[in-house]
């Protein structure tokens, strides 16, 4: 089998996780290109020359992440606290709908950093980092509903099946490891609403599906064989294999599928040893560890994630998606906003710190968002403590790093957080805005399926200049 | 145009030198702008630079604001340095001053249309008035037709421009009636000669194919299983040899035809047959979206669609019964399951979202699922919009869905036929033992609830008198109550809410008595919230097992805040609700209502004549259930033989059945489909009358070794002339049921309710959030035979697919799969020849082997024979007979420890309300019956040593490849 790599120059290109193999150690083989060439993408290269951008870490909330509660104060809300009105009308959902309460923040703000941005108090290590961040308060989404909006945020279609946004951008820029898939997701242990379908390849080729590595158990189900399984049983296995293969494909010449199925088998094999090197963090110092929260709570599982995305992206991941579940406050918005916050806190300024330290923030873009932001007021849930409802047309994002605008504040809510009015902007024209920064153009990164050519924003967007520095 | 440049002036002073002479080459570019530009900018760049929209400033509807050009002020037309004209540099997209127009790549300009812009530009730029365009375009309209293309009579566009529009006449291809082509000489079979008449002639066609390759693909095309040894011993035999020539001879004539009328009567074919049609309509045992919840009846119409496809049942009939089954017969419960093909879609109503538009989303789903799976024609296009590229005006669009506007969901009583297999509803027990457990947590929690309440009195120092005569009050009330509906009932388990009612019922004030779920821990709220939604979604999974049918009934549409029950049908279809009018919805935006429709059919194939439908509540879809089962209308009949085509021979005649329209593929035998088409008419609609034909023919007979690899790389790369048989990969569902087929394990039953195979175990315990809680785990059947029934069978979650199906591309169910993908990636290897699945089919492959012979060269050459069908040759057995020898050594020292299933998962949950981590114990019910298939430990060396053998035999191309 040692010859494989050179008999199949055809075959190879199509075993893929990007667009060859996977592992670190085969790029030293000759079997595969040098690590820093980019293999794929649109012709050509990026569409701007311009872009920074490089690989994205995009921290998703799931589950609607208060803007009120984070990143846009609203005094308004707490003279307004706990007054009544109602809501009705067929544009309105039976949850918007009815007689409602105005709540307040339970939480202090202040500003940090030289760029005065607002934050709750609760944004205890994120502040040191305020400088690098460029908040959002314009974006929009069309749907309350969780999968929906995750669907729309995630693929840029509410109704799913559609591919993601690492999908698209991996398909864009083309692989900078080809030993590694692209559009790598790091979930809970339980997946968010619409499951895997948020990291789908939809129409586009399967090597460009996010590949999500399990918060427990086994990272990918089935990279090693049973137990009693030893390394030389299936190493004498795949011998047999290759040769009844070659025999087959002897009869049967001319057929790349053949090829491609063989040298397939010996990547796999060597992925089982090298798959787990990179999730392994007791190489990084203890210091690394304590910036991320690792080993502490409640900051240990986040702060795992966000270390493991640093090293992804060291190794040429394009994508890297990091999820934070039960954003969903719809009650006691300040124990259950409140211990998430302290969660993830500590480990994204560390992983905004670390990234800038080694000198990969500006070619990494960071995103933190939820699906949709939440209402400044309640329907009455037979009282207890204050949440908040789902709200499509007012939230807050964040972007750091990868040549965004960073220091500033842009677009604005009204007084009481209910709507984006100022630089209101759909999240199709957000889908468009990353995809500028990492250089590529929505309108012309089109794939033709199902009778036309389909694109990220579904239909087109604009750019929302001010994001960009 | 954006971009926006420094450009020249001296351009705007030459455009206007250029106004003055009336030429010949004036007149010519005025026709040449009423004819091309006048379309083009309408088409291309009004969207944007016309009526509401004036992108950059820049308004192309008039000479006047066109030459004023947009914000930069400079004219776009430069006639006297046309290559300068920012027109035609946006349009060429390779300018740095000016961007690419129209800005999506899809909708750049053809050659032949810049051509058009630059020579119309060099021509001076005319733009006559709108009279003199009149004037033109009435002039020039007969010759331009026999030279544009021609207009199609449509119900009209919403624009006159559209209404107008032209088409090359071969796009249109699919509206023409069908035409059976005349076939002089009869000695040929009319699919050979029908493929040769666009088939290059210097493609040499492929010998025949050997006789036990023949039976593989037979067998594999129309049961999806692998033939068994004795039927290939059989069939040699029937052959009288082996070779091509044995298959090509006469007697091999005969027993090819002995073996299509075995295989289409066997009870597999429906199945195998059912899953192309899955494919199409979408079938999934559950919702999607956010509950995912069960439709514990959608397994009456996957069975149903076995069952038509076993009997034979004509086509059109097929397809009436699907489209308006409860309208044909209601009393037939066959009908009301057939039209379970309405509700295949991916549908919920939650409070979160506004019901109007949940309500739209279903008829646009079954509007366009009606159009792709029935008509090969995509409708979605114009929802918004009259379609880009076909004579579908948005007017038809909503009149397809005024057809459908009084058709409501329901789970309706339809009593169990004779013929559907009701068996294993006993396994309904273990959802009863669920549905107990979640009710007992809600009682603990209601006591917990009420002994929090006096807490609260307590420390508030107020007197808690008023509460506690209220809670005897309804417990009082409760104890009568459940005397008489059960112990098990709910009433016992929400005493604390109903005081909770009560007390505010009585007028005291909300802050004067405990709040809703008073001094919950987080784990408190999560084990109620998990019990409560727990009894929510077992209430659509009881549905399994009773009479109801996943379908619709005509009538008024309700209102519902939202669907967390199954629906079942109204007394009165008419009460309560309306009757909805269905009117164009401006960009598809549901409250944007325009002009009133009435319900209608594609009037581009309907030309008019009979495209209106009664407006009655009942009976709209049997009306257009009629004309789409029409022998007339040729997009039915096209439709399903070309699907079937492509079924036999992995690739359709016209390369997409889901759209005939121009952007589709255009049929590469136009002949040879009009003929299938009018052959499944003339058989009184009968698709197995078509197997026939199409398997009979030499072009299914030859072998997939192309005659001349070189001329087959040049002339046909996508083997559309068929010169060689195209090879295909075995899909997902084949590879699992051949698989447990080879190990002697497969369970043939056919029908009944799903059954749950084992899935990967970290999959299967995978928590899986629905709304608001977890879902079930994945608990298997206990019983290997439950088990290992055929993939069909396996229940259908959109929220949790089987990844090992997944990564051998088995299709999404949120949309129509038109055809199998066959994509090689890596993780398939660790499916295929690293999970416990693989290695437990191996186990049992060797073993079975090891019962059924006596030899060692006798075992492995059945391996061979049941895995590729065919003998081992001597050199391949003796190679495999090495292999067994020595990995008995390699096995020898190998340990295993049994693995003990797990009886109960624990789950760890971030709680909704507060944030906070928290643990509750899900039990798996059933798992203490569990039965495992046969485990390592359980064998020897020797078989696990030949197991070996037996898993590389499953990962070799031979077995993943039909040929």
């Amino acid at each position: 089998m040692s010859d494989v790599g050179s008999s199949c120059a055809v075959g190879r290109r199509q075993v893929v996780w990007s667009t060859a193999g996977l592992l670190t150690s085969l790029a030293s083989s000759a079997l595969l290109s040098a690590e820093d060439s980019v293999v794929g993408g649109m012709p050509g290269g990026p569409h701007f020359g311009n872009a920074r951008a490089k690989n994205v870490i995009f921290l998703m909330m799931e589950g609607g992440p208060s803007h009120l509660d984070t990143f846009d104060p609203k005094p308004e809300l707490s003279r307004r606290h706990l007054q009544q009105f109602v809501r009705s009308g067929r544009e309105k959902s039976a949850m918007e709908a009815g007689q409602r309460y105005y709540v307040r923040s339970p939480f202090r703000f202040r500003r940090v950093g030289q760029s005065g941005a607002d934050m709750s108090e609760n944004w205890r290590y994120l502040a040191g980092v305020a400088d690098e961040l460029c908040f959002f308060r314009g974006c929009t989404v069309d749907s309350v509903n969780h999968p929906t909006a995750m669907y729309q945020m995630n693929c840029g279609n509410r109704f799913g099946g559609d591919p993601g946004l690492g999908a698209w951008i991996c398909y864009g820029l083309g692989s900078l490891n080809q030993n590694l898939p692209g559009f790598i997701v790091l979930p809970e242990v339980s997946y968010p609403q619409g499951g895997a379908a948020n990291w789908g390849n939809g129409f586009l080729p399967p090597q460009y599906q996010g590949t999500p590595l399990r918060a427990r158990g086994s990272a990918i189900p089935d990279l090693h064989p049973p137990r009693g399984v030893t390394r030389l049983e299936q190493r004498k296995n795949l011998d047999l294999l290759a040769r009844l293969n070659q025999e087959h494909a002897d009869r049967n010449p001319g057929n790349s599928e053949l090829q491609a199925r063989m040298a397939g088998y010996e990547l796999a094999f060597r992925m089982q040893a090298e798959v787990p090197e990179l999730l392994d963090l007791s190489g990084e110092t203890r210091q690394v560890l304590a910036q991320y929260g690792v080993g502490e709570q409640p900051t240990d599982a986040f702060g795992r994630k966000c270390l493991v995305a640093r090293r992804l992206v060291e190794q040429g991941v394009r994508f890297v998606q990091l999820y934070s579940g039960s954003w969903d406050s719809h009650d006691y918005i300040e124990r259950a906003h409140g211990n998430l916050i302290e969660a993830t806190d500590r480990p994204i300024a560390g992983l905004i710190a670390d990234l800038r330290q080694r000198g990969l923030l500006d070619s990494t873009l960071v995103v933190w968002c939820g699906e949709f932001g939440r209402t400044p007021d309640n329907g009455v849930r037979q009282g207890t403590a204050y949440g908040r409802d789902h709200n499509p047309n007012a939230m807050t994002i964040w972007l750091a790093g990868g040549g965004c605008r960073a220091g500033s504040t842009i677009g604005a809510t009204d007084e009481l957080g209910m709507e984006a009015v100022e630089c209101r902007a759909h999240v199709r024209d957000l889908h468009v805005t990353l995809l500028r920064l990492l250089g590529l153009d929505d309108s012309r990164l089109t794939y033709y399926h199902a009778g036309r050519y389909k694109q990220l924003s579904q239909f087109g967007g604009k750019v929302i200049e001010p994001l960009l520095g | 145009m954006g971009g926006l440049p420094e450009m020249v002036l001296t351009g705007l002073l030459l455009w206007t030198a250029v106004q003055a002479p009336v030429s010949a080459d004036q007149n010519r570019t005025e026709l040449l702008f009423v004819r091309r530009i006048a379309p083009l900018l309408a088409a291309k760049c009004l969207p944007c630079h016309g009526s509401d929209r004036r992108e950059g400033g820049l308004d192309l509807r008039t000479q006047q604001s066109a030459t004023a050009g947009g914000d930069s002020g400079l004219p776009l037309m430069l006639p006297a340095d046309v290559e300068q004209s920012p027109l035609l540099l946006a349009v060429l997209r390779q300018s740095s001053d000016w961007s690419a127009m129209p800005p999506n790549e899809g909708d750049r300009l053809t050659e032949q249309q810049v051509g058009w812009v630059r020579a119309w530009l060099a021509g001076g730029a005319a733009w006559p008035s709108a009279d003199r365009q009149r004037e033109i375009a009435m002039t020039h309209a007969a010759a331009w037709n026999a030279e544009d293309g021609v207009q199609v009579a449509t119900s009209g566009g919403l624009s006159a421009d559209w209404t107008a529009r032209r088409y090359v006449p071969e796009s249109l291809w699919a509206l023409q009636p069908v035409r059976r082509p005349v076939l002089q000489d009869s000695s040929e079979h009319p699919i050979d000669r029908l493929l040769t008449l666009h088939c290059p002639p210097e493609l040499p066609s492929a010998a025949a194919t050997d006789v036990c390759t023949f039976l593989r693909r037979a067998t594999y095309d129309l049961t999806g299983l692998p033939p068994a040894p004795e039927e290939a011993d059989e069939f040699v035999a029937a052959c009288g040899g082996a070779d091509s020539i044995a298959l090509e001879s006469d007697r091999g004539r005969v027993a090819i035809s002995g073996l299509i009328e075995r295989l289409l009567s066997s009870p597999h074919y429906g199945e195998r047959m059912a899953q192309h049609w899955l494919d199409v309509v979408r079938y999934a045992d559950s919702s999607g979206f956010a509950n995912d919840y069960e439709r514990g009846n959608a397994w009456r119409y996957r069975d149903y669609v076995v069952r038509a496809f076993n009997s034979d049942k004509p086509w059109n009939q097929f397809v009436m019964e699907q489209l308006a089954g409860d309208e044909l017969d209601p009393g037939n419960a066959e009908n009301l399951i057939a039209a379970g093909f309405l509700r295949m879609g991916p549908w919920e109503l939650t409070g979160m979202e506004v019901e109007k538009v949940a309500r739209q989303r279903f008829l646009d789903d079954v509007v366009n699922s009606v159009g792709e799976s029935f008509l090969s024609q995509s409708l979605q296009c114009a929802r918004c919009h009259d379609h880009k590229f076909d004579p579908v005006p948005t007017r038809d669009y909503y009149s397809i869905q005024a057809v459908f506007a009084t058709t409501q969901i329901s789970e309706r009583a339809a009593p169990f036929l004779p013929v559907e297999r009701t068996a294993d509803f006993e396994e309904r027990q273990l959802l009863e033992e669920r549905q107990a457990e979640y009710v007992q947590v809600l009682q603990t929690l209601d006591e917990l609830l009420l002994r929090n309440a006096v807490q609260w009195y307590q420390q508030r120092g107020q007197d808690a008198g008023l509460w506690l005569s209220v809670v005897a009050e309804v417990r009082q009330d409760g104890q009568v109550q459940s005397g008489r509906v059960g112990a098990a009932s709910r009433k016992s388990a929400d005493v604390y809410s109903r005081v909770r009612k009560l007390m505010g019922e009585r007028g005291v004030p909300e802050d004067q008595y405990p709040p809703k779920l008073v001094g919950f821990t987080p784990a408190e709220f999560g084990l109620e919230r998990v019990a409560r939604k727990g009894l929510e979604r077992l209430k659509w999974e009881f549905d399994r097992y009773e009479p109801f049918a996943l379908s619709v009934y005509s009538g008024a549409t309700r209102e519902f805040r939202t669907v967390n029950a199954p629906v079942r049908l109204p007394v009165d279809p008419l009460s309560p609700g309306a009757v909805e009018e269905t009117c164009i919805l401006t960009g598809g935006d549901p409250f944007a209502a325009g002009e009133r429709v009435r319900p209608g059919v594609l009037s581009a194939v309907s030309r008019g004549a009979d495209a209106a439908i009664s407006e009655a509540v009942f009976g709209r879809r049997l009306a257009f259930a009629r004309w789409v089962a029409s022998a007339d209308n040729p997009l039915t009949t096209r439709s399903i033989v070309n699907r079937l085509w492509g079924w036999h021979f992995g690739r359709a005649i016209a390369a997409n059945p889901n759209n005939f329209g121009s952007t589709g593929g255009r049929p590469v035998h136009p002949e040879l489909l009009d003929w299938l088409a009018a052959e499944l008419v003339d058989s009184g609609w009968s698709v197995k009358s078509l197997h026939r034909q199409i398997m009979s023919s030499r072009a299914y007979r030859r072998s997939s070794r192309p005659a001349d690899a070189g001329l087959v790389a040049r002339l046909d790369p996508e083997l559309r002339y068929l010169s060689c048989f195209p090879a295909r990969r075995l899909t997902a569902e084949e590879l699992r049921d051949s698989m447990l087929s080879v190990s002697g394990e497969l369970n043939l039953q056919v029908g009944g309710i799903p059954n749950r195979p084992e899935l990967h175990a970290e999959v299967a315990l995978q928590p899986r959030q629905v709304m608001g809680s977890f879902a079930a785990a994945w608990v298997p059947n206990p019983l290997p035979a439950q088990r290992h029934r055929r993939s069909l069978y396996a229940l259908r979650l959109r929220g949790l697919p089987d990844p090992s199906l997944e990564v051998f591309n088995l299709p999404t169910p949120d949309f129509s799969c038109e055809r199998r993908d066959s994509s090689t990636v890596t993780p398939q290897v660790f499916v295929q020849f690293n999970s416990q699945n693989s290695w437990s089919r191996s186990l049992a492959m060797a073993s079975r082997v090891l019962r059924e012979t006596t030899t060692e060269e006798a075992a492995m050459d059945r391996c061979f024979r049941l895995v590729f069908g065919r003998p081992a040759a001597a050199a391949e057995l003796r190679l495999c007979l090495q292999h067994w020898h020595e990995q008995v050594a390699v096995q020898g020292e190998a340990v295993f420890s049994t693995a003990v299933a797990p009886q109960e998962v624990i789950r760890d949950a971030v709680e909704e309300n507060t944030g906070e981590r928290f643990q509750f114990t899900e039990k798996l019910y059933g798992m203490d019956r569990f039965v495992p298939d046969l485990r390592a430990e359980d064998c020897d060396a020797r078989t696990r040593a030949l197991a070996d053998v037996c898993l590389v035999l499953l990962n070799s191309n031979e077995f993943v490849y039909v040929q």
